[in-house]
């Protein structure tokens, strides 16, 4: 599980060249940024939309969107790989809501669409450290918890149709939303400041 | 509303959980460059990024890379005149584009997928032309493998000097997976050349062509070996083809 994260994380110092060459439409750059975070991106689209020929078609729309946005980068601040996934996200669940005949709630998956948004993210996001930190705290939620959180990433789900899955109150789940999202937050380190 | 008011719905926000008011109120902070809700919002995507790294791993399969280059090369060339100051501009105008972005998203999911269709199809008829010409070569040599062996995989390597080398193999299983089959050139003295990666179809024929010159006397036997699917400088396992010159 780890090993692809490790090398993604050895690799991150070069995505700012690596932006670069991307921005200069170097095709070997794509080959690299697919290497690198391609496994990644498949992962977590299978993970959404749980069939492998559709998973690869929203790989190469991702690879895609991300080729044709990419000038729009900043090559030193931006952080590719959160970007990335963000796009990939956002594909799977767009067409998650599609397939399922449902309208599109959150407007604000638009936003991954422009990079800029992703200027001075933490770019050793794939830290593995950090990314075990988010497992435990995932594991220490409880399950509805944990529920919500999946339901919401993995399925794009707004509150009131978790509501509806899960046949609880929409208060309750809103609470089980707010106190997940707080733990995790905790466990991930940065802390709001007041 | 303030900002400490907003503090616990950013993650919501990145997750797509935000209702109204605070969704509004947040997307007006971020469009006036809230110094508070800016870097609030970057450590809620950070935390969304996390979750999207900790899926369960699945490993993609090796045919999903070429695609994917091929639907990048089939893509128009652009300008790159834009200057950097447009990333703000664009940046402060998502809110009101994100209508009409909606829209065209669909349509560019359409024309990507309809023009990756139209790349696949291309490169296997421009394949095809390469093995023809090959074929077509009088003084192609050629050589047969596995002919009488117990076990596949057999078939025929033809080798030109001006076109290149084509394999024609039958009875090879598909590569597992995350694994691809890597043809090599192989000369009477000196190392393996690479010669490209192929995967066998579901019968198990495989059709694999390396455009190009190729020095036939200097070769002593083309060969094939199963390797991760990215491919790898020099063989790192037994071939599972040996065509001997």
């Amino acid at each position: 599980m780890l090993l692809p994260l490790l090398l993604a994380m050895e690799l991150g110092e070069g995505d700012a060249e690596l932006v670069r060459r991307l921005q200069r439409r170097d095709p070997r750059a794509m080959a690299e940024l697919y290497d690198r975070y391609g496994r990644l991106v498949y992962a977590l689209i299978v993970r959404i939309v749980r069939d492998s020929g559709i998973a690869e078609d929203l790989v190469q729309e991702t690879f895609l969107r991300v080729w044709n946005r990419v000038r729009s980068f900043e090559a030193e601040k931006g952080a590719l790989g959160p970007w990335l996934l963000a796009v990939a996200r956002n594909r799977a669940i767009d067409y998650l809501r599609s397939a399922g005949g449902r309208m599109r709630h959150a407007l604000e998956l638009d936003e991954t669409d422009h990079p800029a948004l992703f200027t001075d993210v933490e770019k050793e996001i794939l830290n593995s450290d950090r990314l075990r930190r988010v497992k435990d705290a995932l594991d220490k939620l409880s399950a509805s918890q944990r529920t919500v959180i999946e339901l919401a990433y993995f399925e794009g789900m707004s509150q009131t149709e978790i509501a509806e899955h899960m046949g609880q109150p929409l208060g309750t789940v809103k609470t089980w939303a707010r106190a997940a999202l707080k733990s995790l937050r905790d466990e991930f380190g940065a802390v709001v400041p007041a | 509303m303030n900002c400490d008011e907003l503090r616990d719905h950013y993650e919501l926000y990145a997750l797509g959980l935000a209702e109204e008011p605070e969704s509004g109120e947040i997307r007006a902070h971020l469009g006036r460059d809230c110094l508070t809700c800016v870097p609030r919002m970057r450590r809620a995507r950070e935390l969304m990024s996390l979750l999207g790294a900790a899926a369960p791993p699945a490993q993609p399969p090796a045919r999903l890379r070429q695609r994917v280059l091929a639907a990048v090369a089939d893509q128009p060339a652009r300008r790159w005149s834009w200057a950097p100051v447009w990333v703000a501009v664009a940046a402060a105008a998502v809110i009101a584009a994100l209508f009409f972005n909606a829209r065209e998203r669909r349509a560019d999911a359409e024309l990507a997928r309809v023009q990756a269709e139209s790349a696949t199809r291309a490169q296997e008829l421009a394949r095809l032309n390469e093995a023809l010409a090959i074929l077509n070569q009088p003084d192609a040599r050629q050589v047969v493998f596995g002919a009488g062996a117990p076990q596949p995989p057999r078939g025929r390597v033809f080798l030109d000097p001006r076109r290149g080398v084509l394999l024609l193999a039958s009875n090879l299983p598909p590569a597992p997976e995350g694994k691809a089959y890597e043809m090599w050139v192989i000369p009477k003295s000196g190392n393996p050349l690479p010669a490209g990666l192929f995967q066998s179809a579901t019968d198990g024929t495989a059709l694999h062509v390396l455009s190009g010159p190729v020095d036939v006397t200097a070769t002593g036997a083309v060969a094939v070996t199963l390797e991760p699917a990215g491919g790898v400088p020099q063989p790192t396992s037994k071939p599972v083809i040996v065509a001997a010159l």
